[in-house]
């Protein structure tokens, strides 16, 4: 009775270890999100986050799993870094007390708190954003989420990634500089994301 | 088209707040209390930016609170203290600390060289707001005046410059409210008492909007630190006899020389 009781735990254990939560890192370098704003009514200015790192956890048998990115706010770029005849360029304008404080705040934070599947992917993301101090809900959408082998290692790293969705209000993170007509208060964030398995 | 109208800049920084700042001035210059003209213009515009909110402390909602505490000092200390220089010591060691409280969790994450340098102009340039204001200004009411408008006007420019509308906003704010506390000075030719009530927030807050401007946007500590001339300068001898409107523009001329020397200063790129 008793060899019986370790031979089935035994059979059990890679069944046991595959539903275990994969722990993936945040690849900083193909991490990117991008947002978007209204800009004086006119026309739409997008800018990105040149980086971000943070980890991933996913579940696939017991379709769970969470989302932890850090985003430095320092690298803000919208692509005006010369001044020209301007005091400060736009992504300096960015950088300071009417947008991001850089200074005061230098990251921002998305921690989720739910994972929503669609059949065997990750649909929607539910999460914290902390933005200047201020956390609020951010939900995001998966539009896209493949997980395999990373060719350019001949298949020796595993990955997983895709491209997510999501806006918010910036007025409730106390980002008011522009509202209401000069620059929109609805932001829409597009982001690409990479992550290795640990 | 209300709501256009006050979202205009010129609105939120100069009409509004001088507005705010005139009805006070000619309603409460009888009781003495003609200074609140600077936190009802200060906070005019600092509604229209920043909203109301004080959560989280960051250094603009600190920067509010201080601004807020400024008026009741000054109130206090003109009707319950007699000035001594012992008094315009301790406001401005106050001054100092209440700086050093609001740029402190900033200068913390600064490399240490940039955060003394930083540090040091903030105290140095609030206390010596203060000192002058205080010490000099506080019983010559166009002196004041005009040395609080080419404060304001000067803090707004420079900060604009170093990047934060906001903060140029809110110093601009300032120069509405001594050009309302000025206006009737110099259309009636006699001077309206501002005292403790008017100086410590106009010192304070112009200093403290500096202070803010240089570590969350990026005003040099150089134009910091020459700001803090612009009271001084205000103190330069000017004709007794002349009217009193000539003596206002005389003094403002004064004051708004070092402002413009100031503001070129914090054009980037002077130095480096």
């Amino acid at each position: 009775m008793m060899k019986l009781a370790i031979g089935l735990a035994a059979a059990m254990l890679p069944l046991a270890a595959a539903a275990e939560p994969e722990s993936y890192t945040i690849d900083p370098y193909h991490t990117v999100p991008y947002f978007e704003v209204d800009h004086l009514g006119f026309a739409t200015m997008r800018g990105r986050f040149d980086r971000a790192t943070g980890k991933l956890t996913i579940d696939h048998a017991a379709k769970t799993g969470s989302i932890d990115i850090t985003i430095p706010t320092a690298t803000v770029n919208t692509g005006d870094t010369d001044r020209g005849s301007r005091p400060r360029t736009r992504d300096e304008h960015l950088k300071n007390a009417d947008f991001f404080n850089v200074s005061e705040f230098p990251t921002i934070t998305y921690k989720s708190t739910k994972v929503v599947f669609k059949g065997d992917n990750p649909a929607t993301v539910e999460g914290n954003m902390t933005l200047l101090g201020v956390t609020k809900p951010v939900t995001l959408t998966v539009e896209r989420w493949k997980c395999g082998p990373d060719i350019r290692t001949q298949g020796k790293r595993y990955q997983c990634g895709g491209n997510a969705t999501g806006s918010f209000k910036r007025s409730e993170f106390g980002m008011k500089y522009g509202l209401p007509t000069a620059i929109g208060d609805e932001v829409k964030l597009w982001m690409s994301f990479y992550g290795f398995k640990d | 088209m209300m709501q256009d109208l006050l979202a205009y800049p010129a609105v939120q920084a100069g009409v509004a707040p001088f507005v705010a700042a005139l009805v006070v001035v000619l309603l409460l210059q009888r009781a003495r209390l003609a200074g609140l003209a600077v936190p009802a213009a200060f906070f005019t515009t600092y509604a229209m930016v920043e909203g109301l909110s004080l959560t989280p402390l960051t250094v603009t909602h600190k920067l509010a609170l201080l601004a807020a505490l400024a008026p009741v000092a000054g109130v206090l200390a003109d009707f319950a203290f007699r000035p001594t220089r012992v008094g315009v010591v301790a406001l401005a060691l106050a001054a100092a600390a209440g700086a050093l409280w609001m740029v402190w969790p900033v200068l913390q994450q600064k490399a240490p060289s940039e955060a003394w340098l930083l540090g040091a102009s903030a105290l140095v340039s609030v206390a010596a707001l203060v000192a002058v204001f205080e010490g000099s200004l506080r019983g010559a009411a166009v002196r004041a005046g005009a040395a609080g408008l080419a404060l304001g006007l000067g803090v707004g420019a420079a900060a604009i410059i170093g990047a934060s509308a906001k903060y140029g906003s809110l110093g601009l704010s300032l120069g509405a409210a001594s050009g309302a506390f000025l206006l009737p000075q110099m259309i009636m030719g006699r001077g309206i008492p501002g005292g403790t009530t008017y100086t410590l927030p106009i010192a304070l807050t112009a200093g403290l909007v500096t202070a803010g401007a240089m570590v969350i946007a990026e005003v040099p500590w150089y134009a910091a630190l020459a700001l803090a001339l612009v009271p001084a300068a205000a103190c330069l001898p000017i004709p007794q006899r002349a009217p009193i409107w000539l003596q206002a523009v005389i003094a403002s001329l004064y004051g708004f020389a070092v402002a413009a020397a100031a503001c070129w200063l914090a054009w980037p790129q002077r130095f480096s």
